[in-house]
């Protein structure tokens, strides 16, 4: 795989240390002559100094038809700019770009930018997650969070509790995909009953996320 | 805000004189994060807003994507290129005209939309300055 990280400290050591294998090509371009210094000296790679925003220093580096563009500049406009010129003159198949700003993760996704990571944003995300139902575990949120994991843990109180599947009737817009019984792992069916203290595993759409929990949150 | 017919984003010295040449006959709006580049538009009497123009839903508020003609004059030009892609694909703008001092990062903007390069603006200035004092 060809991955190219632009600027960023720290997070790209990071990001490029998990890369940099003998399966990818990491290519690496930061506008600080001493973090690229740092960077080179730290994972032994090559780092080019350069401006990721400009097409000229993106060819010098060779940062086309990348796999995977990264873009962690502490401003997030010029990630914005960086993902666009991969994405429409370089032929990056897939951009990451890092925003300070929660309020632009929406901006960034409706403009064409396949992710969008706000340390912030995501925070919010799993505070939110959290308040929502004490029951929920937590929410994995996977495909540009299209598509939602959330674990449960099963109450007496709830009306689903001592139901089984087909009587819940979710099957339109969530699949229990697994229930961990007495430690015991169970692949459930529409005949499984779900019972106090199962953790169950639920797979549902962005969409239809908060349905899911309406149902969840439902009191007998 | 229904009135406002011009939002200009960027209050420095481009966005200032701007406002107050347009301002004699356009209804503005001039928006910049900065108050003191706002209380620098003395000879203005259109709308003033001080708030973050990256922020979609303080456009939104404002009204912003509902003017007519948009200038983004800010001193970055990835805002400018990133508030040019709001305009035009978030809020259906046709009329936007932005300031990029690098005029090589014209090309990442939609065609719809109307880049001025100083940068270039003064080299054929000075090239068309310096043919007409060699023919004299």
């Amino acid at each position: 795989m060809k991955i190219v990280i632009v600027d960023g400290k720290h997070e790209a050591d990071y990001i490029i240390s998990m890369y940099n294998n003998r399966k990818n090509d990491v290519i690496v371009i930061n506008q600080d002559e001493d973090t690229c210094r740092y960077l080179s000296a730290q994972n032994n790679i090559p780092v080019m100094r350069g401006n990721p925003t400009r097409m000229s220093d993106l060819q010098l580096a060779g940062a086309e038809n990348a796999d995977l563009f990264i873009a962690l500049a502490e401003s997030e406009f010029e990630n914005y700019v960086a993902c666009k010129l991969a994405k429409k003159f370089l032929g990056a198949k897939r951009c990451i770009a890092t925003a300070i700003n929660p309020k632009n993760v929406d901006a960034f996704r409706s403009l064409g930018i396949d992710s969008v990571m706000s340390s912030t944003y995501l925070l919010g995300e799993q505070i939110r997650n959290a308040a929502t139902i004490e029951n929920l575990i937590r929410t994995l949120s996977l495909e540009n969070d299209e598509i939602h994991i959330t674990e449960f843990r099963i109450t007496s109180d709830m009306y689903i509790c001592n139901q089984t599947l087909k009587e819940i009737n979710i099957s339109n817009i969530a699949s229990v995909s697994s229930i961990v019984r007495n430690g015991k792992g169970i692949i459930p069916n529409g005949n499984t009953k779900l019972l106090a203290d199962d953790k169950i595993l639920v797979v549902t759409t962005h969409n239809n996320s908060n349905k899911v929990m309406k149902v969840f949150q439902r009191k007998k | 805000m229904n009135d406002v017919n011009t939002i200009i984003i960027g209050a420095g010295r481009v966005g200032n004189t701007l406002a107050q040449a347009l301002g004699k006959k356009d209804s503005i709006l001039v928006i910049d994060k900065d108050k003191r580049k706002i209380e620098r538009l003395t000879d203005f009497s259109g709308f003033v807003e001080v708030g973050d123009a990256t922020d979609v839903n303080f456009l939104i508020q404002n009204g912003a994507n509902e003017a007519e003609n948009i200038l983004i004059v800010t001193d970055d030009d990835n805002i400018n290129i990133f508030l040019a892609d709001v305009f035009v694909y978030l809020f259906n703008r046709k009329h936007v005209l932005i300031r990029l001092k690098d005029s090589r990062k014209a090309n990442l903007v939609d065609p719809i939309v109307k880049c001025i390069c100083p940068f270039d603006l003064s080299l054929a200035d000075f090239q068309q300055k310096m043919e007409e004092g060699g023919n004299q």
